[in-house]
């Protein structure tokens, strides 16, 4: 490629990322030490010396090593069977395993609470009286809802991982003697441990900060929640900004952790694997039993969302001491679209989403032209700071575009011009930010997508083009984007997928209902007394069904790559 | 219309590595010149430089009278055959071949003309709506060819072409290339290791090592004047013998080496003089047993291990007389 050409791709990429990405994080970190005009350590130490917000810091902290772990205990036995056996119904199944994720965990907790409640589907199953599991239980419920949306990240790295490894290492291992558990504790386990740390920290940086499960789930005392409510002092209160400055320090440690000590690389294989699979197929009654597992997990995975399903369903009210819905309507949809804000929150996470991904597209194919076509210095660099979203959590960032707005909107040319007022203030149409929230948070995938497609796609295909006489541009239109076309695809749906269900952006930035993408408005719904949460339901019905089939096309399409898109 | 293409002095390095070290060379019209050297020692960079992936730190390309060195690939004009084909495998054999007409807007029925003509020249024109992933090795490399001749291009560049095919396809493709090129009179640089290849098709070739050329020349050339043990060693089977000059009178050397006293008529009697050591090598083909010692030069006598050569010959346990009739002088050692 044109070295002039791609060193202004190189530096405009790299502009435009660092401002929109750190800008916001450089202004929670200033919120938080610059305090009228002087540097203080004052409220961080405030924040650990405050109970409540340390006691908040301390609940997140156990709800993520929670969800880790249960996400760990989870995932890392299917991923083994899913290696090990050639079973019936496998093709299904690793798919099947994957639906979760598409599923917004706190649209969930909307159906979780109509089982688990005093008066709902399991205490009239099991015959009880009005127990109250989840006021009791209520860290249990959150990360056990965490959890099953997440085991997938966690299942995906390690069949990555699993799949990496070369059967000869366990050959070898078995030829002197080692088997069985040990043979997996010894030689499996160490090899996939880069991929388990990659996938490990995603989940755990995303249920350290996750704000909507917790919200609805009504767990008030972690730090996300704490933030959350925090919102109206943005402009007065500094401790907001110290306490999301700590979510973002201990992210970023953590992440540092994982990228020195595992350097990001899987180790690496010195051979091509001269076995090509290890895999063994079962049948029968056996088959049966490793199949068993898998339906277990997905079946509970999907108790949360079948409960949203039949809250939907249930004519409000009817779903009372009884183990489903006494009486079913459909009037619930029916009043979900005739709500005027239902409507116009899709239409806004729509055009949200869709902007994003443009965005995204044009960014992820620029940073990869650069990262895998070209030999700048520094290319490296760009490559690993458009994958720091992945670190940074959405919370954190949604705070600091929040704050960008507050700061920017209360100088005199944004007050006196109705243009700069739509643009930069939240409270006046929060569109721009929403978009760049939501792009920059899922650049990664784009981005991953766009570098594995150019790195399957042979550079000669490029230099045949331009050797007969295409230029850079006829090149990129006529050759590679072509050839790239079923990652961009993947990388794009999938972007927009999560932004549909994006949360803490929507929740902070979005202040007038009529730019209230779908996740606020479900949330918004769920508070109202009497109907709320069965049209909240409704629209998550709506929302799941639409983020299924975007989910399932990226699938089909990128097939088992799907996996390296979450390898942080 | 074929060019010539010039380089003059041109010097890649990669970092501090230098591949391509003030090559000088030109090209004639119409010629088939190959670039011949084991791996990693710059014939591929070169060509990539003719090409324009890579922009020589120094030196100058020129292509007819257009100083191409600087020039973007797009803006040059070469057609390129990639040793992995690097056939487009969104589009189909008709559609690969006809992207560079496209490209300089030929008109429709032109080139759906020339398109069918390109295909016709190698024989590959029932196969124009098969994606290139339908097709064997043979058959995807005839249409890179196609693609890169369909153009017309001032010069063709032919990146290993034959390395991906098995020996049997090899031998027939490097006569059906030098005949296309012979046939469209095109100036042809074609960058290979195998010197089989280049010994039978090339009008000359450059032999490269370590970036530099160590000797340029006709097949014919190259292979009875090697100028260096290396160039005896890489082209053609040789067997050396190590000795000293006795006398240099003309274009002829006497050498005094283990076996016996060697005149040559081989050696760049230019380059050396009497009192140097000095290497000989033997082509395996000049060597013939004799049943009488012959009278003229370049007699030395040899054991023979039975195993070693047909039953028809001796026993054992002779001692025949071999005899040199030609032989090429090698300097160094």
């Amino acid at each position: 490629m044109n070295r002039a050409l791609s060193k202004t791709i190189f530096l405009t990429t790299s502009l435009v990322f660092v401002f929109l990405f750190l800008a916001p994080l450089g202004i929670v970190i200033k919120g938080g030490f610059w305090v009228n005009g002087e540097f203080t350590f004052r409220y961080l130490i405030g924040v650990f010396q405050n109970p409540i917000y340390s006691e908040g810091l301390l609940n997140s902290l156990m709800l993520a090593v929670g969800t880790t772990t249960l996400v760990t205990i989870i995932a890392i036995p299917l991923a083994w069977l899913t290696n090990k056996y050639e079973f019936p119904g496998k093709k299904w199944i690793s798919g099947l395993i994957l639906v979760p994720m598409i599923l917004p965990p706190f649209v969930g907790a909307i159906g979780f609470q109509q089982i688990l409640g005093p008066y709902g589907g399991l205490n009239a199953l099991l015959g009880l009286g009005p127990v109250d599991w989840l006021g009791k239980l209520q860290y249990w419920g959150v990360i056990t809802l965490q959890a099953l949306a997440l085991y997938p990240i966690m299942y995906l790295n390690a069949s990555a991982a699993l799949a990496n490894i070369d059967p000869a290492m366990e050959e070898a291992a078995a030829n002197l003697g080692c088997k069985g558990f040990a043979k997996f504790r010894r030689i499996t386990l160490p090899l996939m441990m880069p991929g388990l740390f990659a996938g490990g920290t995603i989940v755990f940086i995303w249920s350290f900060t996750e704000l909507g499960t917790p919200l609805i789930m009504n767990y008030t005392k972690c730090a996300a929640v704490q933030v959350f409510d925090a919102l109206k002092e943005i402009g007065t209160n500094p401790f907001p900004y110290a306490l999301v400055f700590v979510m973002l320090a201990s992210s970023a440690i953590l992440y540092s952790i994982g990228k020195f000590v595992f350097g990001n690389k899987s180790y690496a294989m010195q051979s091509k694997a001269a076995t090509v699979s290890t895999s063994s197929a079962v049948g029968g009654w056996r088959g049966i039993l490793v199949l068993l597992p898998f339906v277990l997990v997905i079946l509970v995975a999907v108790t949360p969302h079948l409960g949203v399903i039949a809250t939907s369903l249930a004519k409000p009210g009817s779903w009372y001491q009884s183990v489903l819905p006494a009486q079913l309507t459909l009037n619930n949809y029916a009043e979900a679209l005739g709500n005027e804000i239902t409507i116009s929150s899709i239409r806004n996470s729509l055009v949200y989403s869709t902007l994003a991904v443009a965005f995204n597209a044009i960014m992820g194919i620029s940073i990869a032209f650069v990262v895998v076509r070209s030999d700048i210095r520094g290319r490296g660099l760009l490559d690993g700071l458009s994958m720091l979203p992945l670190a940074v959590p959405g919370l954190v960032m949604a705070f600091g575009y929040l704050a960008i707005s507050a700061t920017v909107s209360n100088m005199d040319w944004v007050k006196n011009s109705s243009f700069w007022q739509t643009l930069l203030d939240v409270r006046t149409n929060p569109t721009l930010f929403l978009v760049i929230a939501y792009s920059v948070r899922r650049l990664p995938y784009m981005v991953r997508s766009a570098v594995a497609g150019l790195q399957q796609t042979s550079v000669t295909l490029e230099e045949a083009a331009a050797n007969l006489g295409a230029g850079f541009l006829t090149t990129l239109r006529r050759i590679t984007v072509p050839l790239i076309t079923a990652n961009l695809i993947a990388g794009g749906l999938l972007a927009f997928a999560f932004s549909m269900l994006e949360v803490s952006d929507g929740l902070m930035l979005a202040q007038r209902s009529d730019f209230y993408p779908i996740t606020k408005t479900i949330y918004e719904l769920f508070q109202l007394i009497g109907l709320g949460q069965y049209i909240a339901s409704a629209l998550g019905v709506w929302a799941m069904a639409f983020l299924g089939v975007t989910i399932i096309s990226a699938s089909l399409i990128l097939g088992k790559k799907l996996g390296a898109i979450f390898r942080a | 219309m074929a060019v010539a293409v010039r380089l003059d002095s041109v010097t890649k390095r990669f970092g501090d590595l230098t591949v391509v070290s003030r090559i000088s060379v030109t090209i004639e019209p119409g010629e088939l010149f190959f670039l011949l050297g084991p791996s990693g020692c710059g014939k591929t960079t070169l060509l990539r430089c003719i090409a324009g992936f890579y922009i020589p730190e120094e030196g100058s390309i020129h292509i007819g009278d257009r100083d191409v060195t600087r020039l973007s690939p797009d803006a040059r004009d070469t057609g390129m055959v990639f040793q992995s084909y690097a056939l487009w495998p969104h589009m189909t054999v008709a559609q690969n071949v006809a992207f560079g007409l496209e490209l300089r807007k030929v008109p429709k029925a032109e080139m759906d003309q020339r398109v069918a003509e390109a295909l016709v020249m190698v024989k590959m024109t029932e196969r124009a709506q098969y994606k290139p992933n339908q097709l064997s090795g043979g058959q995807q490399q005839r249409v890179a060819l196609a693609r890169a001749l369909v153009v017309r291009p001032q010069c063709l560049l032919l990146d290993e072409p034959l390395s991906n095919l098995d020996a049997k396809l090899r031998l027939d493709m490097r006569t059906e290339i030098r005949r296309i090129c012979k046939q469209a009179g095109l100036t042809a640089i074609y960058v290979t290791h195998d010197q089989k290849e280049a010994l039978s098709i090339a009008d000359r070739m450059a032999i490269l090592d370590k970036g530099i050329i160590q000797q340029c020349g006709s097949p014919e050339e190259v292979y009875r004047r090697p100028n260096s043990k290396f160039v005896a060693n890489f082209i053609g089977e040789a067997n050396f013998v190590e000795g000293k000059i006795l006398s240099v009178e003309g274009d002829r050397a006497v050498i005094e080496t283990a076996i016996g006293r060697i005149t040559s008529t081989a050696l760049p009697t230019e380059l050396v003089r009497a009192g140097e050591q000095v290497a000989v090598s033997l082509r395996p083909e000049v060597i013939h047993v004799a049943e009488e010692p012959p009278t003229d030069a370049n007699v030395f006598n040899g054991q023979i291990h039975g195993t070693h050569l047909s039953r028809r010959s001796c026993a054992a346990s002779d001692q025949p007389r071999y005899k040199r009739r030609r032989h090429h002088g090698a300097k160094g050692v």
